[in-house]
């Protein structure tokens, strides 16, 4: 422990001066984006919010500030801090700046920013195994509550795999009912409830799936995991062709509130929303699979050695077709 | 090394654990969810006029230019009055005439009630909509129709405010000028309250009755009434 805090020492400026840049910074946008919403630019919140401002740039800086109190070798690989730091840019991206208007008026661009923000943002963040780096990140009063034990036993009924998949496919599917749909799209706090359950329950889902380590430390084994990841497929195929295949607007919204591509009749825009919902998640599950199963081989090879003594020499013989060292 | 033992006996588990059923499952249960996807609602149009009372949406607010008088409107110039609220353009071909048509006719049928309702026709091109032509456009309709123009930052404000959309381009050599904008229309209550949005009324075949009779009710509510929830009036 003492270590780490000599680290810290130096950085203790920082620590009060990040946050406090955030916080200023978000000021400055949140008057910006209520004075002149038609000035701002497009890389920038156009409809500020302090929750989503501050989470995307705190957790930011909370994960490079623990990255680089960790001990080398503790750290994530430099790859996997590339990779939170891009799915949560992603969420940013899809959530705060300009792109919020194109999918508040375009049903495929609506499903692109989905996708963005329940499938590859929360995967890449997931990717990024934030927990190490967080936990010694985030300030110590702070992190004794998101690490405590009941907000680990409030957040265990929904990471039981069933409950998890379920939870995973049934908002998808909870938010493509029309009149649901409607309402989400009109309403500006069901809309907030919409894209931030989504957020959260993406993060959950791939955190658990994506989860590197071995059964006792994850909260389930490399098998329930894939088959989690496998599972989720197959309903939302179900719901993509449903919107693919039918025949009229489901989904009035875009035209009552004003589509972006005139040139681009709501059946189209309808069917190729429906085609984002069918495809990519799908492919997003066959990699994470890949990735489960890549996860499960590491930890197979950092097994400890048998103590048969014959072992090395029978690993050898098997190493000549398994190609296992 | 307890680690390791421990992550040994886990992945055991995992794996005994027989993923086959676990994903039949849960491929019944997505399909289950799927059919919340109510049958009666695809492909049936939206109803003609959607009750948004209870949907929580901010009370009216802009501040723009008022193409009658020339001067600076606030939406508590209109409280007191149910408003209906639609974005257009006054060079539009088909889509703004029939729905400020159809507005007017549905002001006919209100008779003298029609004093309570002001509609306010808020132009997404303000460039080539200045004032003049503003009034002298809605005055074509009927007079209970406002002309408003905002600067950008004050069109941007409202409507993002009720999530429209609306984009003008310049002409250039290859494409005419063209504006895009929405059909629906917002029906505030006296105290500024959203009460309704009629998707459109945009066709020679849009709901005039229902329409009055919906404003018709909106126009009865006391005062007091009007301020509350939804839920309690």
């Amino acid at each position: 422990m003492t270590p780490a805090e000599s680290v810290a020492r130096p950085h203790a400026m920082a620590d009060f001066a990040v946050p406090a840049v955030i916080v200023a910074l978000g000021a400055i946008v949140d008057w910006a984006s209520a004075a002149h919403p038609a000035a701002m630019p497009l890389w920038l919140p156009y409809d500020f919010s302090w929750f989503a401002w501050l989470g995307t740039w705190l957790f930011l800086w909370w994960y490079v500030r623990g990255f680089y109190l960790l001990p080398p070798s503790e750290r994530p690989h430099p790859w996997q801090l590339v990779s939170f730091m891009l799915g949560m840019l992603l969420i940013y991206a899809v959530l705060q700046t300009r792109y919020l208007y194109l999918a508040e008026h375009e049903f495929f661009l609506n499903r692109i920013q989905h996708i963005a923000m329940h499938h590859l943002g929360p995967f890449l963040v997931a990717l990024g195994l934030a927990r190490a780096p967080l936990r010694k990140g985030i300030p110590a009063p702070l992190a004794r509550i998101v690490f405590s034990r009941p907000m680990q036993r409030l957040l265990a009924p929904i990471q039981q795999p069933i409950v998890a998949s379920l939870l995973f496919v049934g908002l998808v599917a909870f938010w493509l009912v029309p009149a649901i749909h409607l309402r989400a799209m009109v309403s500006e706090r069901l809309l907030w409830t919409m894209n931030w359950t989504m957020v959260l329950d993406g993060l959950l889902f791939w955190c658990l799936v994506l989860d590197p380590r071995p059964f006792p430390l994850a909260r389930i084994g490399y098998g329930v995991r894939a088959a989690m990841a496998f599972a989720v497929i197959f309903p939302q195929i179900a719901i993509g062709a449903r919107i693919v295949f039918s025949r009229h607007d489901i989904y009035p919204y875009y035209s009552i509130c004003g589509r972006f591509f005139d040139s681009i009749s709501p059946l189209y825009d309808q069917l190729v929303g429906g085609m984002v919902i069918w495809i990519p998640p799908a492919m997003m599950s066959a990699i994470a699979v890949l990735l489960v199963v890549n996860h499960l081989r590491l930890h197979e090879e950092k097994a400890p050695p048998p103590l048969d003594p014959r072992a090395a020499r029978i690993a050898a013989m098997a190493a000549n077709w398994t190609g296992r060292p | 090394m307890i680690a390791g033992k421990a992550a040994g006996a886990g992945r055991g588990r995992g794996l005994r654990r027989a993923p086959g059923r676990r994903a039949l499952f849960l491929n019944a249960a997505g399909l289950i969810l799927l059919s919340a996807l109510p049958k009666s609602s695809v492909g049936a149009a939206v109803a003609s006029i959607v009750d948004i009372g209870s949907w929580d949406l901010p009370r009216l607010a802009f501040t723009m230019a008022d193409a009658d008088t020339g001067r600076g409107v606030t939406a508590r110039d209109f409280r007191g009055k149910v408003a209906l609220l639609y974005f257009g353009y006054t060079n539009c071909p088909d889509v703004c005439p029939m729905t400020l048509h159809n507005i007017a006719l549905t002001l006919g049928r209100l008779g003298a009630r029609r004093d309570g309702v002001r509609a306010l026709f808020v132009t997404v091109d303000p460039v080539r909509d200045t004032l003049a032509v503003l009034r002298a456009y809605t005055h074509l309709f009927a007079p209970e129709i406002v002309g408003l123009r905002g600067t950008a930052n004050q069109l941007a404000a409202l409507a993002s405010r009720y999530h429209i959309g609306y984009s003008v381009s310049p002409a250039t050599a290859s494409h005419p000028y063209e504006v895009n904008h929405s059909s629906g229309i917002y029906v505030f209550d006296a105290r500024g309250q959203a009460r309704l949005l009629i998707p459109s009324l945009d066709s020679g075949t849009s709901d005039i009755a229902g329409t009055a009779a919906a404003l018709a009710r909106l126009l009865a509510l006391p005062a007091r009434q009007a301020a509350m929830p939804h839920h309690l009036s």
